[in-house]
């Protein structure tokens, strides 16, 4: 199994329209709007995908040793019951990051600064869900080329800081993933920077049953 | 084998290719993580005993095990020093076992790296990656070229450039589509023929994907446009579990029963991909006979494509507008960005132009002060990624073109080549090379002709010149070239002549950049979309606009059904009718008879901008302050609480709402001061705790308790607790908001609210943020907890009322 570090510097990421308005408290049926402010918002929210760089970058790694609470991924150490449950059929892991860049972030700060906060809570929304489609995007491209191997990734995906995966395995993926390419950075208390960034691991599994391997 | 010969053994027969080479070494006992090329060599009889029984079963054409004997992924094995040993060897033995009367094809597939704009190689990092691949194939005697189970369009192209750029032996391209009929990089199969077929393919097609019934749809897809023969290795069937080992379900006669379909579908090329071994190809090559393969398009579609559409140009398809704002001629922001080398606004301009309607975009850095080629190159890969619309690259720098079209994963239109000599010379070739459409513009070295008949001619002279590089006239697009008609009257009627010539005599498409017509004359929009509805009589079928000009579109609109290129009227229906239903909605506003209601519906209806003249006119008409905010404003953002409870708002228009408000009040405040009530606003510290970056929930709730009456002191992110007691008592704030994004950090909140106490001090806490329950808050002492913004408010203005 191939495992460098594969890096994506433009992933192409359809604003899921919908899913932004709901988050602003949209309603389909029930929210009403006129065609101004129709228009005027979807331009916003267009205006925020284009301040959206999303980018990603994986690894597969070999799990080398595993056990009811932790798990020894390449040569690290982890201690989580609940990822070593996650990992118990997988002797590889796909460690995954993703982000949307700088650039949006800058950009709602300072709307928020300068008192513009529609423009801002419209360029939040577009940027988490952006963020959202972007780690999803990086799994579905790892899936895709597991599946001639027959494998596939983990229905459920860990993150540090869920459940018991301490915070501070954020270092692992900072290493492994070199996302200072990605231009993320940590900070002391293992927040990313920029916000909305994402890291996760998922479990490389066998397609056991009679399931479809093939695209 | 050369080309020709290629093309008419197809014109023949169905030829038939090889079957899984993969799943057939490992039934022979390749281990699995071993690096299928070196084992190869290391066991040559599973090779020779494969593509014996491939020949024996009636493959005209076998693939040389090549498949990933390229430096990026021979390295993944510390084998990237033996590239061209590899090589050689495998397509040497390859073709010790065809002989002379079966084709070896060298094969080339995906690096396992992703290049740009997707991933982080260069375009010519893969180039040359490639290129020393194809070398050692030529080297090993490789009869033709292969590049299979592309999943990026943009490495197929780097691929096929490669193979082009050092030998003219065919060369086939074949993708592999997800479920949802496109590649990982979003290219569909229609798209990915109209790119492929451009750059120098010669034959195109699919291969692994899918069984056999889902890969025929794919391929009628193909053929329906395909200028060059199509072909397909689809699996054998699904992959199925049993007794512990993998095998796919579709047998020889099942998996060659599909042989029909294929061939109606267009294929001229099949064999098999995974699973399938030479029995399935015995069957398929013995069943070929029966069948006549059909031919493919005698002439290329007049098509241009990005990563992710095609748009099909034609006189039957709706006159297509090419967006033209990435032009810093005349537009400052963006000669500004393109210097400090930002591209934001290249970014906006794109997507509002893709939003308004454009059909294509138009992209000419061309300023002083910046590198241009490498500011294109950006520009384009950039754009490739963020927008589904082809591009049109307008630039008078060969080196730039070259460039643009180079790195551009897809099919361009070139802006543009003229008559004049040079030119003509030095960019013919070059969009020939890309397979670029091309503009026309007819004008030569003695400059512009004022009259339609020399321009027809220097239009025909290029139509002649672009003949000898391959090009025809469904790949031109003759600009008529728009003349102002203040300085001559007759202009307009030259230009029309010449879109009517072209369009009727020669068969190309047409493009006009409108607004030249009207130049130095007031009113020009009415001058422009007289003349766009003109020229499109005559059969116009581009044009060159700022798609944001909404009037223009809806004449576009209507002129697309009145000269037939909207059937049945859909589009134009499903425009106007869109836009009669919005304004339905908006008559449901709310009345206007006073200025008091005037204050009312500006709140209501978020209209910042309106709010001071209202208010200073209620003044003026001797309104008394309180009985301004008393009597309208508290009601006016009541109602918009209430509309916002019940969804009939969202946030914005919440946040429109309070802003207004705020405004009205700021306005009023020295008023209200001066009429004395006592009263003051509420203070609140708000504050990310410690270990916590994440700010922007809590910075929109200060806006909103800022915009509702509160005197918000915001101490930021990573805020320890000592600072906000600190803040408490120095300011004596009796409410404190913290928030937290993270399961790690709302733990913080605890401390604070612990530390707090400790202290003595009586402060009301609110706590809030993505993984914040109200569970949660009750559980660490919390007067109050807010799931959004308004409740944060809500919940602040019952707080306050405690105090």
């Amino acid at each position: 199994m191939d495992t460098k570090v594969i890096y994506f510097d433009n992933i192409w990421i359809e604003p899921p329209m919908d899913k932004i308005l709901y988050r602003l408290g949209y309603r389909k049926g029930k929210t009403i709007l006129n065609k101004e402010q129709k228009e005027e918002i979807e331009q916003l929210i267009w205006e925020g995908v284009s301040l959206c760089k999303p980018k990603g970058a994986y690894v597969i790694v070999p799990v080398t040793a595993k056990d009811e609470s932790s798990v020894c991924i390449g040569d690290y150490l982890i201690i989580s019951k609940s990822l070593a449950q996650l990992l118990k059929n997988s002797d590889y892991v796909a460690l995954m990051a993703s982000t949307i860049g700088h650039d949006i972030i800058k950009v709602i700060n300072n709307e928020i600064k300068k008192g513009n906060s529609v423009k801002a809570v419209t360029f939040d929304s577009t940027a988490s869900q952006i963020a959202d489609k972007t780690v999803a995007w990086v799994m579905e491209a790892i899936n895709k080329n597991l599946k001639r191997e027959a494998r596939k990734l983990t229905s459920f995906r860990y993150s540090p800081g869920y459940g018991d995966l301490d915070l501070k395995y954020q270092e692992i993926f900072f290493k492994e993933l070199n996302l200072e390419k990605l231009e993320m950075s940590l900070t002391e208390t293992f927040m990313m920077i920029p916000e909305k960034s994402v890291t996760a691991i998922c479990g490389v599994e066998k397609i056991e049953r009679e399931e479809e391997v093939n695209e | 084998m050369n080309r020709t010969e290629f093309y008419n053994q197809l014109k023949e027969r169905i030829l038939i290719l090889d079957g899984a080479t993969g799943t057939e070494l490992q039934k022979r006992g390749m281990p699995k993580g071993v690096c299928p090329e070196d084992w190869i060599l290391k066991n040559p009889d599973s090779l020779i005993e494969i593509q014996n029984a491939y020949k024996e079963a009636g493959s005209d054409i076998i693939y040389a095990p090549t498949f990933g004997a390229n430096r990026w992924k021979l390295e993944t094995f510390g084998l990237e020093d033996k590239v061209k040993e590899i090589n050689v060897n495998l397509v040497r033995l390859s073709k010790d076992i065809a002989g002379q009367e079966v084709l070896v094809a060298g094969n080339l597939s995906a690096t396992g790296k992703f290049i740009k704009p997707f991933g982080d190689k260069t375009f010519e990092e893969a180039v040359n990656i490639y290129k020393e691949q194809v070398e050692a194939l030529l080297e090993g005697g490789a009869d033709l070229f292969v590049i299979e189970t592309m999943i990026d369009i943009q490495e197929a192209r780097a691929a096929l450039l490669a193979v082009k750029e050092i030998c003219d032996l065919p060369v086939m391209v074949s993708m592999t589509f997800g479920e949802d009929k496109k590649t990982l990089t979003g290219t569909d199969p229609v798209t990915a023929v109209i790119t492929l077929q451009a750059l120098g393919a010669d034959a195109i097609g699919c291969n692994c994907s899918t069984g056999p019934q889902d890969m025929i749809p794919i391929i009628k897809e193909m053929k329906s446009i395909a200028s060059v023969p199509v072909f397909a290795k689809p699996n054998a069937g699904l992959p199925v579990m049993k007794d512990g080992e993998f095998y796919y379900d579709l047998n020889p006669e099942d998996f060659a029963s599909f042989l029909g379909d294929f061939v109606e579908a267009g294929i001229n090329l099949i064999g098999g991909c995974c699973g399938t071994n030479s029995e399935h190809i015995r069957l398929l090559s013995l069943k070929s006979k029966d069948y006549k393969p059909k031919e493919w398009l005698e002439h290329r579609i007049s098509a241009s494509s990005s990563v992710r559409k095609t748009l099909f140009i034609g006189r039957d398809t709706p006159l297509r507008i090419i967006g033209e704002r990435i032009n810093p001629t005349g537009k400052k922001d963006l000669q500004k960005e393109l210097l400090e080398g930002k591209l934001s606004l290249v970014r906006k301009f794109a997507l509002e132009q893709q939003n308004k309607g454009a059909d294509m975009l138009d992209v000419n850095v061309g300023m002083p002060g910046i590198d241009i080629k490498n500011t294109m190159i950006e520009v384009v890969e950039n754009l490739s990624v963020i927008s589904e619309l082809p591009l049109c690259i307008d630039s008078s720098e060969p080196e730039v073109i070259e460039a643009a079209l180079r790195v551009y994963p897809g099919r361009a239109l070139l802006n543009s080549i003229s008559g004049e000599k040079k030119k003509l010379e030095k960019l013919l070739p070059v969009a020939a090379k890309y397979g670029a459409m091309f503009i026309a513009l007819p004008l030569n070295d003695e400059g512009v002709p004022e009259t339609a008949e020399k321009r027809i001619q220097i239009i025909n002279e290029i139509l002649e010149e672009a003949k000898k590089v391959g090009y025809g006239p469904e790949d031109m697009v003759v600009d008529g070239l728009v003349m102002t008609v203040s300085s001559d009257e007759k202009a307009a009627q030259e230009t029309l002549k010449v879109v009517e010539y072209a369009s009727s005599v020669l068969k190309t498409s047409t493009i006009l950049g409108l607004s030249n017509i009207s130049f130095g004359l007031p009113e020009r929009s009415y001058l422009n979309s007289a003349f766009l509805l003109m020229a499109m009589g005559k059969g116009l079928n581009m044009a060159i606009a700022n798609p944001a000009n909404e009037n223009m579109m809806n004449l576009k609109i209507a002129g697309d059904v009145l000269t037939g290129r909207d059937r049945g009227c859909r589009f134009y229906i499903q425009h106007f009718n869109k836009a009669s239903e919005e304004i339905k909605l908006q008559a449901g506003n709310f009345p206007e008879e006073n200025i008091k209601s005037k204050i009312y519906n500006a709140v209501l209806k978020g209209e910042k901008e309106d709010i001071e003249e209202y208010i200073k006119m209620a003044l003026k008409e001797e309104n008394a302050p309180y009985d301004l905010v008393d009597d309208i404003l508290i009601p006016a953002i009541n109602k918009v609480g209430e509309l916002y409870d019940k969804k009939e708002y969202f946030l914005p228009q919440l946040i429109l709402s309070a802003e207004t408000m705020k405004k009205a009040f700021d306005y009023l405040e020295p008023l209200l001061l001066k009429e004395n009530t006592g009263q003051k606003k509420t203070k609140i510290i708000l504050a990310t705790v410690k270990g916590d970056i994440h700010d922007i929930g809590k910075n929109i709730v200060g806006l909103m308790l800022k915009n509702y009456g509160f005197d918000v002191i915001d101490l930021g992110k990573d805020v320890p607790k000592e600072r906000i007691i600190e803040e408490i008592k120095k300011t004596g704030a009796p409410m404190v908001g913290l928030s937290a994004l993270m399961t790690t950090t709302m733990g913080e909140m605890k401390h604070v609210i612990d530390a707090v106490k400790e202290e003595g001090l009586e402060t009301k806490f609110i706590v809030g943020g993505a993984v914040v329950t109200r569970e949660y808050a009750k559980e660490i002492g919390a007067d109050g907890y807010a799931e959004d913004a308004m409740e944060a408010v809500k919940v602040s203005q019952l707080l306050e009322k405690d105090l």
